[in-house]
């Protein structure tokens, strides 16, 4: 019968119990890969901009005040927790950590901002970054031939394979 | 005298109106999920109303879009005093992905006041039960913005008197002379 | 002495209806959370939800805010005179100025101040939810006037006090009419109390809360109060009209037996509830068009004497 039906339904979810977590009270473990808030820590920041260039929401900031000093500056606002700045960074200095009880009354509560001092060339004072191998070749200071040997020295880091790829041509090598 | 009385019970029955205003529906989820069994926020009182004329707070989540700016607007007009917002998810705490597209002005804060922000993308409903319990004084914030300095400026250059600090910043002016 | 007495007991059951219905309400929530296996609100959280009401900013707008102030308290006044005319444990204190016509009219009255509600905030969807309530009362307000009336021919009188103390029952053998106007009443209770298989009108996230999309603040707490007690005088109108009176003497023993039987309503009607899904308004329409005809069946029956 109907009724007998409804009240059958009644009886049978009340043996699930009270399934309402306590959540304020007690506190809530999160999933192993959980993405919560990311924490920058400055002591392993290059000032690569790396992080900034790479943000979908554009929420990384990076300004030089000056020529030894470059501020990293993460807005919390628009972060969407996507976890491309962590995965980036080459010294790991960007880690998604497990926080997701970021409310608050201000929303600049959760700015991190970072003032990275960064290395100068000792002969014109900027930041460098090393030349490639093509600006090498055409760069005092990077040739190192053997001229007592008169042996040409390789600085490539790729190497000839001995074993010819196709077997019926006969390559000479060096 | 009977309003100092009665405004105790303020936050003890808080009636909610959920307003989307262009998102996604990801937070729309989040936020209905606070409303089930298993997080069940109706233990404190807060029930979900249909109408903004009978709700205390406003649940805002996704940007403020050019053509529901202002739907957004009125429903906040709607909402009778006392009254509180809160700005669910990252669109609508600054606009999200995507503030610089063409149709969204930005975060809601732009169109109305805010008094709560919850980011994440989407919170998680335990967050959207922390920010609540963060209103009503409960729990602690514990958000705090944080700065790190090695050292302080200014840095003794060749030109000295080239360098000049404004509001805390220190440039050089002439770059090319070294 | 009679005037005290009458006084007194007036003062008694507008009391119990207005501490005793917004219990009720909380009541009817937690048992909802139970049955949906979550810890629900506190027992006492419709009072603090009253409270909080009366401080809200009351905003008028729309064409008549005189009309919206007073169906606001047109319902809130009929449901209180409403409360007059039952009795809790004894008598009725006004049954003897007042007789069974006006116990129908007053019940039909404050059905029309939501209807009034509907048309003075004038938005589209008080005007839907009006319509549907228009619809629904227009086939569901002469069930309990017949059941009145059917007791009323039993019992041979229109004074309340014939009528409400079981009045039913007078006469002699298997009465059928009796019978089908009980079922009739116990299958329409869901629907005189607007609870959820019949939720049509009242309290829908359909239409944005029907009728009261557009009140706010203590105009609303008026409303919502008038719902509460709505629960508490048409269970205690059906155990008057139908459940045998337990005589005792001792006014408390009766108000006690008399709020334990109508708690065992609520909790009926709160598991019915919880259970149910809402019913459209065609469904609905028809289902109280056949339980009409059912009733007319049994007024019919009582005429003719059995």
């Amino acid at each position: 019968m109907y009724l007998l039906s409804k009240l059958r339904e009644t009886i049978l979810s009340l043996k699930a119990g009270r399934v309402t977590l306590t959540y304020p009270v007690d506190p809530r473990p999160v999933p192993e890969r959980f993405r919560g808030r990311p924490v920058f820590q400055p002591e392993r920041c290059i000032g690569c901009a790396g992080c900034a260039n790479n943000c979908p929401a554009r929420e990384i900031l990076i300004a030089d005040p000056c020529q030894e000093m470059r501020v990293v500056m993460y807005l919390g606002r628009r972060c969407t927790y996507c976890g491309r700045c962590a995965d980036l960074c080459p010294e790991n200095a960007i880690v998604m950590s497990q926080e997701y009880e970021n409310a608050s009354p201000k929303i600049t509560d959760i700015r991190q901002s970072l003032e990275i001092w960064m290395g100068t060339c000792q002969r014109c004072g900027r930041c460098f970054k090393d030349a490639g191998p093509l600006d090498q070749l055409m760069m005092k200071g990077y040739r190192f031939d053997d001229l007592g040997a008169e042996l040409w020295v390789y600085k490539s880091r790729a190497y000839l394979d001995r074993e010819p790829v196709v077997k019926d041509i006969d390559i000479e090598l060096d | 005298m009977l309003k100092d009385f009665l405004k105790k019970y303020f936050g003890r029955s808080l009636w909610v109106y959920h307003c989307n205003s262009g998102g996604c529906n990801g937070c729309d989820i989040e936020v209905v999920n606070v409303l089930t069994p298993y997080y069940d926020v109706e233990r404190f009182g807060i029930k979900l109303v249909g109408s903004p004329r009978h709700a205390d707070v406003m649940l805002c989540q996704g940007p403020a879009g050019r053509a529901t700016a202002p739907a957004l607007k009125r429903a906040y007009e709607a909402v009778p005093e006392p009254k509180l917002v809160f700005a669910i998810g990252s669109c609508a705490c600054g606009g999200g992905l995507w503030h610089d597209t063409y149709n969204i002005i930005g975060p809601i804060e732009k169109v109305i006041p805010v008094h709560f922000y919850i980011p994440g993308c989407p919170p998680r409903p335990e967050a959207i039960i922390y920010g609540v319990a963060l209103a009503l004084g409960v729990v602690e914030k514990k958000a705090v913005p944080t700065e790190y300095h090695p050292m302080k400026l200014p840095i003794v250059r060749y030109h000295p008197e080239d360098i000049h600090v404004e509001k805390g910043w220190a440039t050089y002016d002439k770059l090319e002379k070294v | 002495m009679r005037g005290l007495m009458v006084f007194f007991s007036s003062i008694m059951n507008l009391v119990l209806v207005l501490l005793i219905a917004p219990l009720f309400d909380g009541v009817t929530r937690k048992v909802t959370a139970v049955v949906q296996s979550r810890k629900g609100p506190p027992v006492t959280q419709s009072y603090m939800d009253l409270m909080k009401l009366l401080i809200k900013e009351d905003i008028e707008v729309g064409d008549s805010p005189v009309m919206q102030r007073f169906s606001a308290l047109l319902s809130f006044a009929a449901i209180l005179s409403v409360a007059l005319l039952i009795p809790m444990g004894t008598s009725a204190p006004l049954s003897g100025w007042a007789d069974s016509i006006l116990l129908i009219y007053l019940l039909t009255l404050a059905g029309i101040s939501v209807l009034l509600a509907g048309l003075a905030a004038g938005s589209t969807y008080s005007l839907v939810g009006m319509s549907r309530e228009m619809m629904a009362m227009m086939t569901l307000e002469p069930l309990m006037a017949i059941a009145i009336i059917v007791s009323a021919v039993h019992a041979d009188s229109l004074r309340l006090d014939a009528i409400l103390g079981g009045g039913v029952y007078t006469g002699s053998g298997i009465l059928w009419s009796r019978i089908l106007i009980l079922g009739v009443t116990a299958f329409a209770l869901q629907a005189f109390v607007g609870r959820m298989p019949f939720d049509v009108t009242e309290a829908e996230t359909e239409i944005m809360e029907g009728p009261l999309v557009e009140y706010s603040g203590p105009k609303l707490a008026l409303f919502k109060y008038a719902r509460m007690a709505k629960m508490f005088l048409y269970t205690g109108l059906f155990i008057a009209l139908f459940v045998p009176r337990i005589e005792t003497g001792y006014y408390l023993a009766d108000l006690a037996v008399f709020l334990a039987e109508q708690a065992v309503l609520v909790l009926i009607v709160t598991v019915i509830a919880a259970t149910h899904a809402r019913y459209r308004i065609d469904q609905v329409v028809r289902y109280y068009v056949v339980l009409f005809i059912v009733a007319l069946l049994a007024l019919l029956l009582a005429v003719i004497g059995s």
